[in-house]
Parts: C-alpha cells; sequence; structure tokens
C-alpha cells in the first residue's frame, strides 16, 4: 500500500468534494427558503460562468471587474426569478415548485445555446496548471483556490444567518404564515434567498468552468451538488461542506479501488450509491433539520 | 350595548363577507367594532367564522384564497380591507395565529428579532425584548433554548411576545387557551389584560372558552354560522341564559331532558 499516494488521493479528493459544497451551498440557501431543491441550480451555475465570460472575454472587462459585475448580474436575476415565477406559486404544492425549477433548468440551457452556441470555451482565469507540492504530494491549484471560495461562503453565510435580516429567512423556512403574521415580507425573504444562491452559482460557475470548461454539461453539476446537499441535510449549509469532503474523498480513494476491478466508470456509482443510501438510511442527512417532536 | 362608546373605534367591520376559493362563504355579513383601549371577545364554537374574522382583519386571508367580496374593514378611519397584510402589521394590526406556531428551530430571542420591525434599531429591539421578558418571565429563563422544545404555555407566550415586537396598537389572538391547562390559561389572561391596561392596547380576543374570555373583556360577540347572533357587555352575556346553556355550562344544571332541550334551541339559533 502506497501511503503518499492514499494520502494525495484524499486530499485532492476532498478539495473536489469542497468545489461540490461550493456548489451545493446555493442549493441549501434557496431550500433553507422555499423548501424545494432548486432543479435549476445547475443551470444558474452555467449562466454565471457564460456571463462572466461575455463581460471579460467578449467585452474585454478585466475578471476582477467582471466576476463582481455578474454577480450583480445574477443577484438581480435572483429577485427577478421569484418575482416573475414563483410569487404565482405562494401557497400552492411543492411539487409545483419544483417542476417550474426543472422548467426554468431546461430554459436556460436553451437560451445559452442560442446565444453562446455549444462549443466549450475556457475561462482562462490565470491560475496556473502547475501542481503544487506538498513535501511528496501533488496538489491541484485551481482546486485549492475553489475550495478556498467555498470555504470563504460557508463562513460568510454562517455569519449571514446570525443577523436580522438572516434570521428573518430562518423564520421564513421555518412557517410561512406565522412570518406573515408578524409582518415579514416572505416574497421578498425567497427572492433573497434565489438572489444569494444565483452570486454562489457565479462562484461555482468560475471555478468549474476553469476545471471543466465553460459549456452545457456545466448544469449536469446538479447531480454530484444535490447528492452533496442531500447527505449534508438540504437546509444545512456545514452539511453542504462536511458531506462534499466526505462525497469527495469517498469517491476518489474509492475509484482508485474500484476501477480496476469494475473497469472504470466507478465514480457515478459511488456518487448513486450516496445518494440512494442517504434518502434511504437518513433521509435527513447528516445535519438535516427534522421536525421537532416534544414528548 | 348599554355602554355608550365616546371615542372613534379603533376597529370597525362593517358587514363584512368572505369567499374561500371564489364558492365558500365563511362569514356573512359581520359588523364588529373594537374601540380604543378595550378588550373584546369574539366568541363561538368551531367552525363559526372567528378565526375567518381575524383574518379578514389581518390579510392572512390571501395566503388561504381567501377574500372579502362585500363590506369594508376601517382601522383608525383608515380602509383597510384590499390593503397588504404586511402593510397592515406596519399600521399596527398583529394577529397571533390559532395553533402558536412559533419559529420552532429558532431560539425565543430570535423569534423576538424575527418579528421585530425594519427600521428598529438595535437598542430599541434589546428594550422591546426586556420588556416582553418582563411579562413572561418564563420566556426569559428559556431564551436560548430551542423554541420547538417549549411547553404548550410557554410557546403561547412567545407567540404573544413575538407579536408584542411588532408594536401593535390592536392585538388579535386565536384561541390562546387551547389545549392550555387551566392555570396557565389564568396566567396567560391575566399577562393580557395587564399589557391591555399598561400599555393601552385595544385586544381582539377570539375563544372557545368563553368563561375564562368573558372575565377579562369588557364585551362581547357571539359567532353562529358566519353571522353575529349577539353583542353586549361581558356582564351582560354572563348573565345571558342562551349564552351560560351553550358556553358557559352552567344555567340550570345538566340532566339529560336539558341537554336534549338545548340541543333543539341551537338547531333554531342558526
Amino acid at each position: 500500500m502506497d501511503w503518499v499516494f492514499l494520502a494525495e488521493l484524499a486530499i485532492n479528493g476532498a478539495l473536489t468534494g469542497l468545489l461540490y459544497s461550493l456548489f451545493a451551498i446555493g442549493l441549501v440557501l434557496i431550500y433553507k427558503a422555499s423548501s424545494v431543491p432548486n432543479l435549476a441550480q445547475g443551470g444558474l451555475t452555467m449562466v454565471g460562468a457564460y456571463v462572466v465570460l461575455a463581460l471579460s472575454h467578449d467585452a474585454g472587462l478585466p475578471l476582477w471587474l467582471a466576476i463582481p459585475l455578474a454577480a450583480l448580474i445574477m443577484f438581480g436575476l435572483g429577485f427577478g426569478i421569484e418575482r416573475v415565477a414563483l410569487r404565482r406559486l405562494a401557497g400552492r404544492p411543492v411539487i409545483m415548485i419544483l417542476m417550474l425549477t426543472l422548467g426554468l433548468d431546461i430554459f436556460l440551457r436553451g437560451t445559452t445555446l442560442a446565444i453562446w452556441g455549444g462549443t466549450s470555451r475556457s475561462m482562462e482565469l490565470g491560475v496556473s496548471y502547475e501542481p503544487l507540492f506538498l513535501g511528496d504530494l501533488f496538489i491541484s491549484r485551481i482546486h485549492l483556490v475553489g475550495a478556498g471560495v467555498a470555504i470563504a461562503l460557508f463562513v460568510g453565510f454562517m455569519v449571514f444567518f446570525r443577523s436580522r435580516t438572516g434570521i428573518k429567512l430562518r423564520a421564513i423556512a421555518d412557517d410561512y404564515m406565522a412570518s406573515w403574521s408578524v409582518g415579514i415580507s416572505v416574497e421578498r425573504g425567497v427572492g433573497l434567498s434565489w438572489a444569494l444562491a444565483s452570486v454562489v452559482a457565479v462562484a461555482a460557475g468560475v471555478i468549474w468552468g476553469e476545471i471543466q470548461g465553460v459549456d452545457q454539461a456545466l448544469s449536469l453539476l446538479l447531480l454530484k451538488g444535490l447528492t452533496v446537499a442531500v447527505l449534508g441535510g438540504l437546509d444545512s449549509i456545514l452539511g453542504a461542506v462536511i458531506a462534499g469532503i466526505i462525497l469527495g474523498i469517498l469517491e476518489n480513494v474509492g475509484a482508485d479501488f474500484l476501477d480496476p476491478l469494475v473497469g472504470g466508470g466507478s465514480r457515478e456509482l459511488i456518487v448513486a450509491a450516496v445518494l440512494i443510501l442517504t434518502v434511504m438510511i437518513r433521509p435527513h442527512g447528516l445535519f438535516g433539520r427534522h421536525e421537532i417532536e416534544r414528548v | 350595548m348599554e355602554k355608550k362608546v365616546e371615542a372613534q373605534p379603533i376597529l370597525s367591520m362593517n358587514s363584512v363577507e368572505v369567499l374561500y376559493d371564489n364558492v365558500m362563504l365563511a362569514i356573512k355579513g359581520v359588523s364588529i367594532q373594537v374601540p380604543k383601549g378595550e378588550m373584546i371577545a369574539l366568541l363561538g364554537s368551531n367552525g363559526a367564522g372567528k378565526s375567518t374574522t381575524l383574518k379578514a382583519i389581518s390579510g392572512l386571508l390571501k395566503a388561504e384564497r381567501g377574500r372579502v367580496s362585500r363590506g369594508e374593514i376601517k382601522f383608525e378611519g383608515t380602509d383597510i380591507t384590499e390593503m397588504l397584510a404586511q402593510k397592515r402589521v406596519e399600521m399596527g394590526i398583529c394577529h397571533v395565529i390559532e395553533g402558536r406556531r412559533v419559529f420552532e428551530h429558532l431560539t425565543p430571542d430570535e423569534n423576538l428579532t424575527a418579528a421585530a420591525p425594519m427600521g428598529m434599531s438595535r437598542s430599541e429591539l434589546d428594550r422591546e425584548k426586556e420588556k416582553i421578558y418582563n411579562y413572561f418571565p418564563r420566556l426569559a429563563e428559556r431564551r436560548n433554548s430551542l423554541s420547538g422544545y417549549l411547553s404548550g404555555g410557554e410557546q403561547q407566550m412567545l407567540a404573544i411576545g413575538r407579536a408584542l415586537v411588532t408594536q401593535p396598537t390592536l392585538l388579535m389572538l386565536d384561541e390562546p387557551s387551547l389545549g392550555l391547562a387551566p392555570f396557565l390559561v389564568a396566567e396567560i389572561f391575566g399577562i393580557l389584560q395587564k399589557i391591555n391596561q399598561e400599555e393601552g392596547m385595544s385586544v381582539l380576543l377570539v375563544e372557545q372558552n368563553a368563561l375564562a374570555a368573558l372575565e377579562i373583556v369588557s364585551e362581547g360577540y357571539l359567532i353562529e354560522n358566519g353571522r353575529v347572533v349577539m353583542n353586549g357587555t361581558a356582564a351582560a352575556l354572563k348573565s345571558n341564559s342562551d349564552i351560560q346553556e351553550f358556553y358557559l355550562g352552567g344555567g340550570e344544571g345538566t340532566d339529560f331532558h336539558n341537554v336534549k332541550h338545548y340541543s333543539r334551541r341551537k338547531r333554531w339559533l342558526s
């Protein structure tokens, strides 16, 4: 057994996992306010990446300006989605909202295809592809940067949810009717959660766009992101971070053991197994909220 | 009715009709007046239309696909019939909805913070919280535990406290005694009375527990099948023989003969 190699697999797995977390945080934000897994989060991530490209490569802005500007645009888009589509569905069954997010995902994919075509484009963040050497360990720089962004967002949101606005958002997640009864604007709260999730989508879109190129395939991140969010508990940001690390390590180390046996493709199997087992054994995930029962 | 109301009422509701889903008529021409600074009770049995009346006043009807189809509701002289619920809270109407409904995954302290109006400063909010903890010392002890694990009585206190943070001038409560032990009902009603006296807050209290409610209010309305069937001072209602029979469980004893008699009369009334 090569321990150095195993450690390298685990560390790079954990870093990749944090990139899944980066995506999953957006899912959690929306789930907290609407109790719906946003199936359009992949679409939003892809649009976030395209908007950055449009501002930097097409309009010629420097990246340090293009990224915050894209975040601002996506913030507005998130609010717009609530205003135009979701508000009409307030009080309707959750399945309706779920279908709406699915429709939105398809719509976003179609729109980017129409505007920018389907050819994969590169983000060119300027992060070196030379691996970083930590003793004997090889570590990917871009993964390290992405993991840092994920942790920064995590800390930022932990602080945010203790602020007054954050507490109001958590109240909305708890009980719409009670929130209305004390004058909390549920509509604005849900809009804010979509806006914040759209900003997270820009971060995820930039990092993942750099890693795998910007095209419609970015929206498929939804599958891994959803697995991480479910394992973490859907409404727990801490859960999303820890579950991301767990899934990343499992996937990387597990695939190394299993791939020779099954001849490749075991990554997907591991992800699928985690999703299915979580739902069967622990439906509210590692840190998810469960209904409080008093005795 | 004997007592003449001098000032303009803080709330007046005139022949209000409420439709759910455009077909179901829940209340049929309800008229109610709440004089400033008074405590008024809305009595009646299950499904009589008491909760619907409160929701029409607070604007929460909309969330249940109901609407006021006739009549008007005035709050301090302003027509609020079509106003957004959020706006009405800003104007000073707060509705403590049925079943306590605290934010279970938040602490009591966070429950109070969540209800704070947007413009309230931090020091103002802290002062408001201290005042509420003074009214409800039990809440102060548990201010940092999870609200979902509070007892029923504590949750009801929290629901009332949460409403007080919005600084209402009209506080409406829907069945605050539901499922609580009698000593807790007495404690909560006592505190309501204190708040009413110290802050001059008007209170509209919906209750099935008429006995407890008539002890603290000055006036009451009796609703049956979506209509106001009786209205009078608390003393007059308490001594009314129908009220005694149907809602206070008193009257001339409760032998079997009388029970039969009363259900027949009740059918007549509705």
